[in-house]
């Protein structure tokens, strides 16, 4: 090897280093290179004597020279220090979070982008899923957002002609639907259908020929007669529900019945103050303004001062005053009481955000709610925002407290709007650069953190397979004999195992028993270790067999070396190249292994993202093409990393074979 | 070489031995009483007559018979493996296990497992005789071509395109093809073996079914272009460096006869190493592309029936894939030895 390396090296004359750096900085052109030669051409002569390259040096340099392999490492770096420094930007990441109207969310960053003829007139703005709609005061609608309603094929976005035409008055958005009400008060409803967000009985009748029981149908009279516009105290819409609140406590209620539990008793009932919707309740506020009304007794009969804290029965803390306005969001509600102060109702999750305390004599006079926080405007101008910042929904700019005097709120967004009608600020959730899996979390997030756990699992395993492989390679290699013939018997059982079955089986064995989802997965990293290490004992046994004839082992021997002491001490690190560049690839095998284990459901399991069970979802035609971003960025992070991987293995191999480099 | 085959014979059979004791410890492990979910269905059915201790008497006797049955009636797992194999006697002193021919009964299919695994393997057998023809005519040819022509540009390209075909996992470039071939083009199905709800003969079922074989077929190919590719070329260069051919390019032959007749007579040798492994894959079918696919072959069914723990077809499944695998070391061997006239003499 070194006789070959001397001729190699002998052929260019010169100062290592300097050529290194012209390189470096003046790139890999050859006259470059040999300008420098002549520049330093007497340092050169001087070096004559230390021509040799050390074989490490020389690899390098042959290793810089294909652009391709420099290429693919630097990525893999990258890749590598992206998602092991990725997941510590990610404080608030959590593997189970699931978010419903978030779901398969396409990739956007345009769910905060409020259109340009919108912004300075601005009447209302509502949103509940993916999409916000935006009203302004000329009665036009307007609709932002991802507004693709799932595999239905309904794009919301597409604002039907008659509403275009009409002067709209007021507008809300549930999770799939948009209700609009034009000035003449006539009810404009798009968007999907299917469970009853909107369509009277004659229309369904007349459609499916039957009436669906869980479907709550929209009044007729919405229909026929139209609405008084100037008695509507509240349109708001909820997952799949609308509701039109009248000044006089007429209520008209249609949607999904199955979305709601309590929906049926605000069906027929009347007299409400106020009325929103959580995820599952409808929630009203009775006519004396002075409790919650659910239909459910003791659900929502507490409040707290702040999102968390001890409850007080509701009557006892409103003590005289009164419920002026009731915001819903998922799980829980904010009343806003009569002298400007808040109580809660509802579950909050830990460690969110609390509503912030005020300066002396300062009060609410506005709180909108998304689905996990809420937007207050004080008396003084001052907007803070409250509740969970998964989203970053709670981080207020500083120039929303300066001239707003309204708000709004879609699902993760708040904006404020000024005297004028214009926009002042606005912050929330731009969208998703990936988008958003079945489950509704951020698929660039999971693949960041799933990215570290596949190359957790695959570098654990290779670690395994390494000192195992290196173990028995070594002594076999070393010690010959019959030793050498038992260890080589073993390594020969184990290939004959198939590799993926048995990974398999051992998978679903585990998962019959007892174990914890960490336990399981250190039990994969073995499987994939144990299995794989035969290949690697070889090629040490055959690496360790040349050098052991070899002279330097021969005069360690002579000298009295203990034998384990030159398996280990002496061969080995001469041999660890070659070892280096094996475990390089089967450190992308590993990889594979384990991102088909999981792919076919034996690796690691859901909430835990790794590369291969989020491509688990991929499994049919529809998904495929529909959610084309489900698996497509996944895929992609996935076949970068192995082909990098493959490709710098496959480089360091060649440059490393000598035989090779003076072929070419 | 008959004394060396046979040596080789008797270790294969060793290993045999030892990797079914294994597996079979392996299985042990998963928490399954298949005495106890017998007898307690059997007191389901007869359970109004009695009293709560008279069921109770009644189980225990049920379960008893029912363990000695199934020879688990002792803790040895060493008598359990042996009457596994049918070597030591159940209570009743007769033998019923893998030697008698007994090879276990799925509990899924309430069929024995051989029966379970004729249908599917015949599937398999049929889907990879085509891929493995298709996939060695297009990379033994290609892997010479790219050898041959070593540093061209058609070589080079060909150098990028298999690292990325063998970095792919397959399932991932079954979701590619399904995507571009089914969702974009509208070319051919996504899954499936025949038309829904037909019931085709003749010459009608062989186009339906290519048809539906089209896209697996393809996959599976592509996925062995890429290692087998860089495999061929990698071991024609080796030969095409030999002393041997620069004699018969000096002898005058021309180019073809130095090609084919020498140089890949010598990479044949590992080139037969890869081709026997694949020909027993013929076997046991491909656990991704069957399940991408919905085919039902031998991999799916493994899969299935681990998802239903059915362990008695995947006990009898992975003592077949090691018996495949075994008997491809030993035909490597011999063939080796037919290609090599090396070896042979060796021996």
């Amino acid at each position: 090897m070194s006789k070959k390396q001397q001729k190699s090296s002998s052929s260019k004359k010169g100062g290592t280093m300097g050529r290194w750096f012209g390189r470096f900085f003046y790139g890999g052109g050859n006259h470059l290179a040999d300008e420098l030669e002549e520049k330093d051409g007497d340092r050169a002569a001087a070096m004559d004597v230390e021509e040799l390259v050390s074989p490490g040096k020389q690899i390098l340099r042959n290793f810089l020279e294909k652009k391709l392999a420099v290429g693919a490492l630097t990525l893999l770096v990258a890749m590598f220090i992206v998602m092991f420094i990725g997941p510590l930007m990610m404080p608030s990441y959590s593997d189970s979070y699931t978010e419903v109207t978030q779901q398969n969310i396409p990739p956007n960053m345009s769910m905060m982008s409020v259109p340009k003829e919108l912004k300075n007139d601005i009447k209302m703005i509502d949103g509940f899923g993916s999409f916000t709609v935006g009203l302004s005061n000329a009665g036009k609608v307007y609709v932002w957002g991802p507004t693709q309603i799932g595999t239905t094929g309904i794009d919301v976005g597409q604002i039907p002609q008659e509403v275009q035409d009409a002067r709209i008055a007021m507008v809300a958005a549930g999770i799939d639907h948009i209700v609009a009400i034009s000035e003449e008060g006539k009810v404009y409803c798009w968007g999907n259908k299917r469970l009853g967000q909107y369509g009277t009985e004659a229309e369904a009748m007349a459609a499916d020929g039957k009436l669906n029981p869980n479907i709550a149908y929209m009044p007729e009279i919405l229909v026929t007669e139209g609405i008084d516009v100037s008695n509507i105290r509240k349109l708001t819409c909820g997952y799949q529900c609308s509701a039109i609140l009248m000044n006089d406590g007429t209520l008209y209620l249609w949607g999904n019945k199955l979305t709601y539990a309590n929906i049926n008793t605000f069906l027929s009932i009347s007299n409400l103050q106020d009325i929103d919707f959580t995820l599952n309740y409808v929630l009203g506020v009775n006519s004396k303004r002075e409790s919650i009304y659910t239909g459910t007794r003791g659900l929502y009969d507490v409040v707290r001062e702040n999102v968390s804290g001890p409850t007080t029965k509701i009557k006892d803390y409103l003590n005289g005053r009164t419920i002026e306005s009731i915001t819903a969001t998922s799980s829980s509600a904010c009343l806003l009481l009569s002298d400007g102060s808040l109580a809660f109702v509802g579950d909050f999750a830990l460690n969110v955000k609390p509503v912030p305390a005020l300066a002396e004599g300062e009060k609410f006079v506005q709180v909108v709610g998304g689905s996990y926080h809420y937007t207050g405007l004080t008396d003084k101008g001052n907007v803070y925002s409250w509740g969970s910042n998964v989203l970053g929904q709670t981080d207020v700019p500083g120039k929303a407290s300066s001239g707003t005097t309204k708000l709004f709120s879609g699902a993760f967004q708040s904006y404020g709007v000024d005297e004028q009608n214009a926009l002042t600020a606005k912050w929330g959730l731009k969208g998703y650069l990936f988008g958003t899996e079945t489950h509704g979390a951020d698929i660039f997030q999971r693949i960041i953190n799933g990215g570290k756990m596949t190359m957790t699992i695959g570098a654990v395993a290779v670690i395994i397979s390494a000192i195992i492989g290196i173990m028995i390679g070594c002594i076999s290699g070393y010690f010959g004999g019959r030793l050498d013939i038992l260890l080589m018997r073993v390594a020969e059982i184990f290939t004959a195992i198939p590799f993926l079955p048995l990974a398999m089986i051992l998978s679903a064995v585990m998962g019959r028993m007892n174990l914890t989802e960490n336990q399981r997965i250190f039990i994969i990293m073995c499987i994939l270790g144990v299995l794989s290490w035969p290949g690697l004992a070889r090629l040490v046994r055959g690496q360790v067999l040349v050098a052991r004839e070899s002279e330097y082992v021969v005069a360690a021997k002579s000298m009295g070396v203990k034998e384990v002491r030159i398996a280990f001490k002496h061969i080995l690190p001469n041999v660890m190249s070659v070892i280096l560049v094996n475990l390089m690839l089967s450190f992308g095998t590993c990889m594979l292994t384990e991102s088909t284990l999981s792919y076919l459901g034996f690796g690691v399991q859901y909430p835990r993202p790794t590369w291969g069970n989020m491509l688990n979802s991929a499994n049919n035609a529809t998904i495929i093409n529909t959610y084309w971003w489900q698996w497509l960025f996944t895929a992609i992070f996935l076949a970068v990393t192995t082909i990098c991987i493959n490709i710098v293995g496959d480089a360091l191999r060649d440059v490393m074979d000598p035989k090779s480099s003076v072929e070419k | 070489m008959g004394k060396y085959i046979v040596k080789r014979i008797a270790y294969m059979f060793v290993v045999l031995v030892i990797l079914s004791f294994i597996m079979f410890m392996i299985y042990s492990l998963v928490p399954s009483n298949r005495a106890y979910t017998d007898a307690m269905a059997d007191l389901q059915a007869i359970k109004g007559s009695y009293t709560a201790e008279q069921q109770q008497e009644r189980f225990e006797e049920l379960y008893l018979q029912y363990q000695r049955r199934y020879g688990t009636d002792v803790e040895n797992r060493v008598i359990r493996y042996l009457r596994w194999v049918g070597l030591y006697p159940l209570y009743d002193g007769s033998y019923n296990g893998l030697l008698q021919g007994n090879m276990g009964y799925s509990y899924q299919y309430q069929r024995p497992v051989l029966d379970v695994v004729s249908d599917p393997m015949k599937v398999t057998i049929r889907i990879n005789i085509f891929a493995t023809i298709l996939a060695l005519g297009i990379t033994i040819p290609l892997g010479i071509h790219c050898a041959v022509k070593r540093g061209s540009r058609m070589d080079q390209a060909m150098q990028v395109g298999t690292i990325i075909g063998y970095s792919l996992p397959t399932f991932l470039i079954s979701i590619l093809f399904i995507w571009v071939f089914c969702s974009k083009l509208g070319w051919l199905p996504p899954s499936g073996m025949k038309t829904p709800g037909t019931n085709y003969t003749g010459w009608q079922y062989w186009k339906d079914s290519i048809y539906y074989m089209t896209l697996p077929l393809i996959v599976m190919t592509f996925c062995s272009l890429g290692g087998m590719t860089r495999y061929v070329r990698a071991s024609m260069i080796e030969a095409l460096s030999m002393d041997c051919i620069k004699t018969a390019r000096a002898k005058g032959l021309r180019e073809k006869v130095v090609i084919y007749s020498h140089a890949w007579r010598n990479a044949l040798i590992p080139v037969v190493t890869l081709v026997v492994g694949w020909f027993l894959g013929i076997f046991s079918g491909s656990l991704v592309v069957e399940r991408m696919f919905a085919i039902n072959g031998m991999g799916k069914l493994m899969i299935d029936s681990l998802q239903t723990s059915d362990y008695d077809v995947v006990l009898l499944m992975q003592m077949f894939y090691v018996g495949m695998s075994l008997l491809g070391n030993l035909l490597i061997d011999i063939i080796y030895g037919l290609v090599d006239p090396r070896v042979r003499v060796s021996k």
